[in-house]
């Protein structure tokens, strides 16, 4: 009997732990839209085109062969000359790919700048962008969330969003860009600093195409808005996504000392050293 | 040996995206491709790139350990590729983008069995 007592007053003031305060029920979401309501964006995905912003820069022994966007950057004289220097290594082979030493994430806005299939995961309370290559994961948040006002940057940083209709709108800020030289958009070594944030549309423009239009704003090294355009195709059905542990096997990573890309014999040891 | 400069050729669109995915390919002379027959050693099915392991004689009859670099497997797995698709022991003709500095790798560019069956660009 006291045993039962004590189970019940255990309840009793659990329940009251668990019941929301009433300043907590005041801060109830918006109602989120109706899963079946939202549109279909199922399936895998491919960018269009090469991993490249700007075709122009292709050049030297490190230069890219694939075709790719051509757009630059408005960067301001500062950024445009960190960018030149990027270049210049990358001719001589000294400026690796941040990602070539495996663990880092693409960051953001490299996310949309992938090879490999891509998934678009739509949740009434968050939209999830997925990559194959990496792997890496976008979480937007369109719950009503906002950004948090103390948020410390990272790689991908922090998104939230709406919808308008069928299309996707959110901010991401809290980049870290190339504070910590681990992030770049390309292999030429284009950068943004961590003031960058930017302002991303995704829309299904007919049933094969998914395009995600990001407006970047970078007081600290941009002279205006940058407004880059991907677009993704689907594909076939059956596609299947695997594992990308990009540290089982990475023969090609970078020379600490160097910077350069190394090819690493059936040993370990380098052939181009 | 056999090894055959083909001079000039066409890049390979699905391998160099695969390849520019990680690193630069830098290494890799973009503008001729050698042709070597050996024996297949080993195949290196694994992320983030593939890598076929070819044992060839050079002139003097010494067996030389070749490495070819390969697209990302979930990319060549998407394409029909599997780990079994060079066998070790196999005899084979490959045709690769040698590295610049003459060490014995390149890239990947096509391979042809004593069969007539070929993989990748063999044109």
């Amino acid at each position: 009997m006291r045993s039962a007592r004590r189970t019940i007053a255990f309840v009793l003031a659990f329940g009251v732990w668990l019941t929301p305060s009433p300043a907590f029920a005041q801060n109830t979401p918006p109602a989120l839209r109706a899963y079946d309501t939202l549109p279909d964006w199922s399936g895998a995905w491919a960018m269009v085109g090469g991993t490249v912003f700007d075709r122009a820069t292709q050049t030297g022994e490190g230069g890219a062969v694939t075709q790719g966007v051509r757009s630059h950057p408005p960067y301001n004289a500062e950024w445009e000359a960190i960018y030149k220097s990027h270049l210049d290594r990358r001719d001589k082979n000294l400026f690796p790919d941040t990602i070539s030493n495996c663990g880092v994430p693409a960051g953001f806005p490299r996310h949309f700048n992938l090879p490999d299939p891509y998934e678009f995961v739509v949740r009434p309370e968050q939209v999830w962008v997925l990559t194959e290559n990496g792997p890496n994961v976008l979480r937007i948040y369109t719950d009503g969330r906002k950004h948090l006002a103390d948020q410390w940057e990272t790689y991908t940083g922090d998104s939230v969003g709406h919808w308008e209709g069928d299309t996707l709108v959110f901010t991401t800020v809290a980049l870290k860009g190339h504070r910590d030289k681990d992030v770049i958009l390309d292999r030429t070594g284009l950068v943004l600093s961590d003031k960058s944030r930017a302002t991303t549309r995704i829309r299904k423009t007919d049933a094969n195409t998914i395009e995600v239009q990001m407006t970047i704003e970078d007081p600290k090294a941009l002279t205006k808005p940058w407004v880059v355009t991907k677009q993704f195709r689907k594909l076939p059905a059956d596609t299947r996504l695997y594992d990308y542990g990009c540290a089982e096997n990475n023969r090609n990573p970078a020379d600490i000392e160097t910077g350069k890309t190394l090819v690493l014999g059936p040993d370990g040891k380098p052939l181009n050293k | 040996m056999k090894m055959r400069v083909l001079g000039a050729f066409a890049i390979v669109a699905t391998l160099v995206s695969t390849a520019a995915a990680h690193h630069s390919g830098a290494g890799f002379n973009s503008d001729k491709v050698m042709e070597l027959t050996g024996t297949i050693k080993e195949f290196q099915f694994t992320n983030p790139h593939t890598w076929i392991q070819l044992i060839v004689e050079d002139e003097k009859g010494a067996k030389v350990e070749w490495s070819l670099e390969w697209g990302a497997p979930n990319q060549l797995g998407r394409q029909g590729i599997r780990p079994s698709t060079f066998p070790p022991g196999a005899k084979v003709t490959m045709r690769l983008r040698p590295m610049l500095n003459g060490a014995p790798a390149g890239a990947f560019v096509g391979a042809k069995f004593p069969d007539g069956k070929t993989v990748g660009r063999w044109e």
